[in-house]
């Protein structure tokens, strides 16, 4: 058990030297706190999804790091709470390339219509609420 | 002009909006029992939604996010999940409720079995949301539940003794006859009946739907601080006329025509007419808006293009959604369970689940990266602390209290 420290005092040596921390160039984002759990919109402004898990890979070049290749969506969130890892061929993605800018929100500069993760949506649409009359036009 | 016509429409609705057959029910049962002795919690929770509403609001307007979105980002998807799927039940137990309300509000006019008025109800109310704007439908069913100032009107025509009422109200004790856990249990109800979550997540996606934004904020705030307290007046009204009628004769309210009686005691058959279209709007109105409530919260947790503004084509998964809502709202009903007591049950449970999300709006409204300049005041968060402690001991006492009374029995 560590002794207790006196008021005022620091819990290390006041002159220690500590590694400066690298500086990358660009903007720096935390990936649980800008990008996890956060919503994607597309070009439109169109809600999409919301990033539920991420796909790292590594880089082939070195140094070797790990790099976000894609957003993932859908059924990832089950694992996401339960644990565990869907194989790679279940996986929704969003490629990382597609991102267009990270803030309060997380946009894409291409339109959600031609993704992935929107199929369910897409199915919706065309075969069970685009058929109901009405469906298509604007409320009144 | 333009400005202080949408000011008075938005008090107008917002007064017809706030009773709900949450409101109706728990108040007229309330009064028939305890009499005026249970309106402090009424004031209670009064100003706690306008609380509420007003932080859920502004942080809508400010930030563009919904509750929901912000319940995800903060709590993540573990506790946001637990959170959405409690926020949900209860949601849809209320709109159970409200459809059963309508069906029996049609009752009293036709004679003809609530069973049968029950799909009438639902495909209405599905084809308001599938069809109608935004503004409109939230105007409408307003205004037209303003036709339940008919029970503040029938108040003075019974001509009680108010300095009963008043008495039993400023020095509340528990009736002779009633056990204390009974007393707190409907207090738990009749504040989970004022302060009902989908209120909050209806509020601050309408924000979103009527894209308002920092400079609607005054406007908001008039809405919500006038429009909620005359809505509470309302309620108390509903109450007091129960508590004339009932109590003296220590009759119990346990159906919708009871509390239509004082109504039409005092003042006929039309006071009779205009308190059942008062509560087919209000029960409408609020099915309309607890089958929202279930498509915003499920598609912002989970990130689904959303809202009345957008085609339903546009939004296929969120009106999918409200579609298997009221169906199986509609599936519920007819098994036959009584509409009264599936009310009773959701404002409790109602009372249960408002800690999950009142916190996370209680936060967020305090961080700076969502809300820049426009974070809670000291006087807010004093009186927000103060409610989260209110709320916190509702909820924790609601169940035991449940156990203790038999719900009330």
């Amino acid at each position: 058990m560590s002794p207790r420290l006196r008021r005022g005092e620091r819990p290390f040596p006041p002159d220690e030297d500590l590694p400066e921390p690298a500086r990358p160039a660009g903007l720096l984002l935390d990936a649980r706190l800008h990008l996890l759990d956060r919503q994607v919109v597309d070009v439109d402004e169109v809600p999409t999804a919301i990033v539920d898990d991420l796909e790292l890979t590594e880089s082939r070049d070195e140094p070797r790091t790990l790099l976000v290749s894609a957003l993932l969506s859908g059924p990832v969130l089950g694992t996401r709470i339960l644990g565990g890892r869907p194989p790679s061929s279940r996986l929704h993605r969003v490629r990382w390339s597609h991102v267009a800018a990270v803030g309060t929100v997380v946009r894409l500069g291409v339109h959600g219509d031609q993704l992935d993760v929107l199929w369910v949506e897409r199915w919706l649409r065309d075969r069970v609420i685009g058929r109901i009359p009405g469906g298509r036009h604007d409320p009144e | 002009m333009k400005r202080i016509l949408g000011v008075a429409l938005g008090v107008l609705t917002a007064i017809g909006g706030f009773v709900d057959i949450g409101d109706l029910v728990t108040n007229a049962v309330v009064g028939a029992r305890f009499g005026m002795s249970l309106a402090w919690v009424v004031v209670v929770g009064v100003v706690g939604i306008c609380l509420f509403a007003q932080m859920s609001g502004r942080v809508a307007a400010v930030s563009g996010r919904a509750t929901f979105e912000v319940i995800r980002e903060r709590l993540g998807p573990r506790a946001g999940g637990a959170n959405l799927v409690a926020s949900f039940l209860v949601t849809m137990l209320t709109l159970t409720a409200e459809v059963g309300g309508i069906a029996l509000a049609l009752q009293l006019v036709s004679s003809v079995e609530p069973r049968l008025w029950v799909p009438v109800a639902a495909f209405a109310v599905w084809l308001v949301l599938w069809r109608v704007k935004f503004s409109i439908l939230e105007n409408v069913a307003g205004l037209l539940g303003l036709a339940l100032v008919v029970f503040a009107v029938a108040l003075f025509q019974l001509g009680p003794d108010w300095g009963e009422l008043v008495d039993q109200a400023l020095r509340p004790r528990v009736q002779a006859g009633e056990a204390v856990p009974t007393y707190w249990y409907y207090a738990v109800a009749l504040f989970g009946a004022a302060m009902t979550p989908y209120e909050v997540f209806f509020f601050s996606s309408g924000a979103r739907e009527e894209k308002w934004t920092v400079q609607d904020l005054s406007q908001s705030r008039a809405n919500v601080l006038v429009g909620f307290p005359l809505g509470g007046l309302l309620s108390l009204a509903i109450a007091a006329c129960a508590a004339v009628v009932f109590l003296p004769r220590q009759i119990d309210v346990t159906a919708l025509s009871q509390i239509t009686l004082p109504v039409a005691l005092a003042g006929g058959k039309i006071a009779l007419a205009v308190v059942i279209l008062g509560i087919v709007a209000a029960t409408f109105g609020a099915a309309l808006e607890t089958a929202l409530s279930t498509g915003y919260t499920l598609a912002q947790f989970l990130g689904w293009s959303w809202g009345k503004f957008r085609r339903p084509a546009q939004a296929a998964r969120f009106h999918t959604t409200m579609i298997v809502a009221l169906v199986v709202g509609m599936l519920v009903l007819l098994t036959g369970v009584d509409p009264v007591k599936v009310t009773e049950y959701s404002v409790v449970f109602s009372a249960i689940a408002l800690p999950l999300t009142y916190l996370p709006i209680l936060v967020v409204a305090n961080d700076r990266e969502y809300m820049g300049a426009h974070v809670n005041g000291r006087a807010t968060n004093a009186l927000g602390l103060v409610y989260l402690v209110v709320i916190l001991a509702a909820s924790l006492a609601a169940i035991p209290l449940m156990l203790m009374t038999g719900a009330g029995a």
